[in-house]
């Protein structure tokens, strides 16, 4: 990543977008971390100390965005990142920053995740591009990614607005050989301000004239996207074109290959605007044309009514005439499928034959869903959480984080999750509506991203749930970055720690109770006792994260210990595993008693403290 | 599809080092002037779960994911691993996998439930993936890990394993020395030791069952 080019290098999308970025000078960074985005944050920051960017693991995606706005209007370029839910939250100020524009060149970088592999829903961020009049380009591999987030650099300065990056998780988590330039960068310094009164504030009157001028900019864009390089035509004089664009592209090239055809292909790296012309030109010179697109027909829409004018008897076959799903990712053998049935040819394997096959091979293999790791601390959480309300109805409004795992196998916990933060706007609304005791539940990054707002209102309101922060030091789940209650944050620099409690004290709450989930049954009771009482109030619940303590421990040169069992003692009540579920520990097929494994156990000693009969000790002398 | 082209579809548990792997195969490829891309799993999956990696070889692939039947190897760092993704092997292709068994938690669970039950084992493994090939190769990677020096170092155990392969087109030196950049420096010697023992221990489990480089 710090080496100069000319050069040769093996990178992860996301690395070679960083890459580009230092390459294009860029001179602030902020984001938010969030699957598929996050090693473009985890870059940047690893390789800070290497360069002279300033750099903000921000609260959230909103603010991360709005600390590039402010960067890029003084006149330094900037880039964000963040997954297509961030951009949710992100998009009050993205909308108004269309409007306003910007001085220097500023990126924002925006995943979707088809198939929900790590986020709520299957949202198409494509929308934001159109609706905000924001210049949207669609990569498909790391070379190309780092190529492009250099011309998005220079677009936005030509046209003075920020310009959208659209990714998708195949195409941010593909690792490819990428060519390294040279890395030339000016010197870090402070600017002049304009003062141009009003340059960047937008209502009525300037809203009005700025819509007009971004109209004009749009019509620009899409002159210049017509005959630009980032998109490419590869036209082979066939009458069968294929119109995609981002990992679509990958899979549809996979496909004719495989189905021993040779099509044209327009590849759109420019997805708003659209380059009307060229898809005209393009669906002109042939009679079928196959739209491969994951989630929403959004070229097939245009293609569709380009054509209406360009090539009104051309065939158009995608999501609309059934050929592919709007649902879930695409795949090479979804596309050849598809190909095949859209041209009559026969795929040269049996896909689904192949597939029932395996099932077949599969039955009996047990699932592996992703759970708690060994010393988790939510784990011991939610085993204190479950007994101190046994017997007790409870609604259960959970959040954004590790956490969320409790309402997948095997633990099944958990009644409601939207967003980040929404755990309290939620309990507000259930303690209204619902006869049974209201229980929140957020991690500390998503408390400090999205909850704040309502931990406020519900304070306001006095309204009656018991809020669970789960304070693990870390933002755990997306790989263990500092947040706000980390005295560090980018590159390792210091910084202020915020304390809960003293934050929520601020707040006008003193019913706080404060557990260590470590020491398992002695926190049962005190957890009981807040349940009980009114509403608002809060436990936190403080343990790091158990990854990101034994990376510490690792680095200190400290020894990571384990627990075993003594077969002597263990009398199989299987309390280590019931409710607890820990996947370093298993059963013995041979004599059916517990077995811990050691390289998996981290001796957290939460199972020693269930044990019934101390059959849980340390390993020794192994 | 051209011979040059090669497919491994990399599977294991989460924490394991599988991305570290293609990271090392990846690097290696690019010093070699050989074209290699790979689609990767990070995040949530993570957690213990279930992980993949689709690492493909060759000049003209795009997709980052290997279609059904179009891998070449299965290198499993984990057993049950190498049957959960068993649909994306060319039939007769190769199966190179751990030993070691971590059982899933949920299988745990069912197993406390019902004493009957057994786990999964190694041998049911391969049974059920000899219907669909005859060239797998059981290797005892934490074993041999351990031998080498680091219990961590089981993925550049199977790493070795895998490159005895007359067909994996990456050259021994590439790999070596893409291991020695993607490691810490302190855990280079050891897992260069873990990859030279992977590589006998195929000599012994792989190479009687599929061509092998001299």
């Amino acid at each position: 990543m710090v080496r100069d080019g000319p050069a040769k290098a093996f990178m992860l999308c996301n690395e070679a977008i960083v890459r580009g970025a230092i390459e294009a000078d860029v001179k602030v960074v902020s984001a938010y971390p969030g699957s598929p985005t996050t090693e473009i944050l985890d870059t940047f920051s690893d390789v800070k100390p290497n360069f002279d960017y300033k750099m903000e693991i921000s609260s959230n995606e909103k603010v991360a965005l709005e600390t590039c706005a402010g960067a890029a209007m003084v006149g330094h370029r900037s880039i964000s990142s963040m997954k297509s839910v961030g951009m949710n939250v992100a998009s009050d100020s993205f909308f108004s920053l269309s409007y306003t524009g910007v001085k220097a060149g500023m990126v924002i970088v925006m995943a979707d995740d088809p198939q929900a592999h790590s986020s709520q829903t299957e949202q198409d961020g494509r929308a934001f591009g159109p609706n905000a009049y924001v210049p949207m380009l669609e990569p498909s591999d790391p070379a190309e990614a780092k190529k492009m987030v250099k011309r998005a650099f220079e677009l936005s300065e030509k046209y003075g607005v920020p310009v959208l990056m659209r990714t998708t998780t195949r195409v941010n988590h593909q690792s490819g050989i990428v060519e390294l330039e040279k890395i030339d960068r000016k010197p870090f310094e402070k600017l002049d301000w304009s003062h141009a009164p009003a340059r960047f504030t937008t209502v009525a009157d300037t809203a009005r004239r700025f819509k007009l001028q971004l109209l004009e900019r749009t019509k620009q864009l899409e002159e210049e996207f017509n005959s630009s390089d980032l998109n490419l035509v590869k036209d082979t004089g066939s009458e069968i074109g294929i119109v995609t664009s981002g990992a679509g592209y990958n899979y549809a090239v996979d496909a004719a290959r495989i189905l021993g055809i040779n099509p044209s292909i327009l590849k759109l790296g420019t997805t708003f605007p659209l380059p009307r012309k060229l898809i005209g030109d393009f669906i002109k010179k042939v009679k079928t044309v196959i739209i491969v697109e994951e989630l929403s027909p959004y070229l097939e829409l245009h293609v569709t009514a380009i054509a209406k004018d360009a090539n009104p008897s051309v065939k158009i076959l995608g999501k609309w005439t059934g050929h592919f799903s709007e649902a879930f990712e695409y795949n090479p053998n979804i596309v050849v499928d598809a190909f095949a049935k859209a041209l009559g040819l026969k795929a040269p394997v049996d896909y689904e034959a192949m597939m029932a096959k395996a099932d077949e091979l599969k039955k009996g293999l047990s699932d592996r869903p992703p759970t708690f790791c060994p010393g988790c601390p939510h784990r011991a959480t939610l085993w204190a959480l479950l007994q101190a309300t046994k017997g007790t109805k409870h609604i259960l409004s959970t959040d954004i984080g590790c956490y969320s795992m409790s309402f997948l196998q095997p633990l099944n916990y958990g009644d409601s999750m939207l967003s980040m933060g929404a755990c309290m706007g939620v309990a507000a609304g259930m303690q209204y509506a619902a006869k049974e005791k209201v229980v929140a539940m957020v991690g500390d990054s998503t408390f400090y991203h999205a909850a704040l707002p309502g931990l406020v209102n519900a304070i306001h309101h006095n309204d009656d749930f018991t809020l669970i922060i789960l304070d693990n030091e870390v933002t755990a789940m997306t790989g263990q970055q500092p947040n706000p209650g980390s005295d560090y944050n980018a590159g390792g620099q210091p910084a202020k720690k915020m304390v809960l409690e003293d934050v929520i004290r601020g707040m006008g709450i003193t019913d706080i109770t404060i557990i260590d989930p470590y020491q398992a049954k002695a926190v049962v009771q005190p957890i009981k006792e807040a349940l009980s009482r009114k509403g608002p109030n809060i436990i936190i619940s403080r343990r790091a994260c158990a990854l990101y303590a034994d990376r510490n421990k690792r680095r200190r040169g400290e020894a990571i210990l384990s627990n075993k069992v003594d077969k002597e003692v263990c009398k199989k009540p299987y309390t280590c595993i019931r409710s607890f579920n820990c996947p370093a520990i298993s059963i013995d097929d041979d004599d059916r008693k517990a077995t811990i494994s050691k390289e998996l156990c981290d001796r957290c000693d939460v199972c020693a403290k269930l044990c019934p009969f101390g059959s849980i000790k340390l390993r020794e002398g192994e | 599809m051209t011979s040059d082209e090669f497919s491994i579809y990399m599977s294991g548990v989460g924490g394991q080092g599988l991305v570290l792997l293609s990271n090392v195969i990846g690097s290696a490829c690019a010093s070699a002037g050989i074209r290699a891309l790979t689609g990767e799993q990070h995040g949530l999956s993570q957690r213990s779960g279930s992980i993949n990696i689709h690492m493909r070889i060759g000049e003209q692939i795009r997709s980052p994911l290997i279609p059904v039947a179009g891998a070449d190897a299965i290198l499993a760092l984990e057993a049950l691993e190498a049957l959960r993704y068993v649909e994306h092997l060319k039939p007769g292709g190769v199966v190179v996998m751990n030993k070691r068994i971590q059982h899933p938690i949920i299988e745990t669970i069912g197993h406390m439930k019902d004493k009957t039950a057994k786990y999964m084992s190694v041998e049911d493994v391969k049974a059920r993936l000899s219907e669909v090939t005859d060239k797998i190769a059981v290797i005892d990677a934490l074993a041999i890990a351990k031998q080498a020096g680091n219990a961590l170092t089981e993925n550049i155990v199977m790493l070795g394993a895998l490159s005895t392969l007359e067909a994996f087109p990456v050259p021994e030196e590439a790999l070596k020395k893409s291991i020695s950049e993607n490691v810490p420096k302190k855990a280079i010697e050891v897992n260069l030791k873990a990859f030279d023992l992977g590589k006998k221990a195929a000599f012994e489990t792989l190479c009687n069952i599929v061509k092998c480089k001299k």
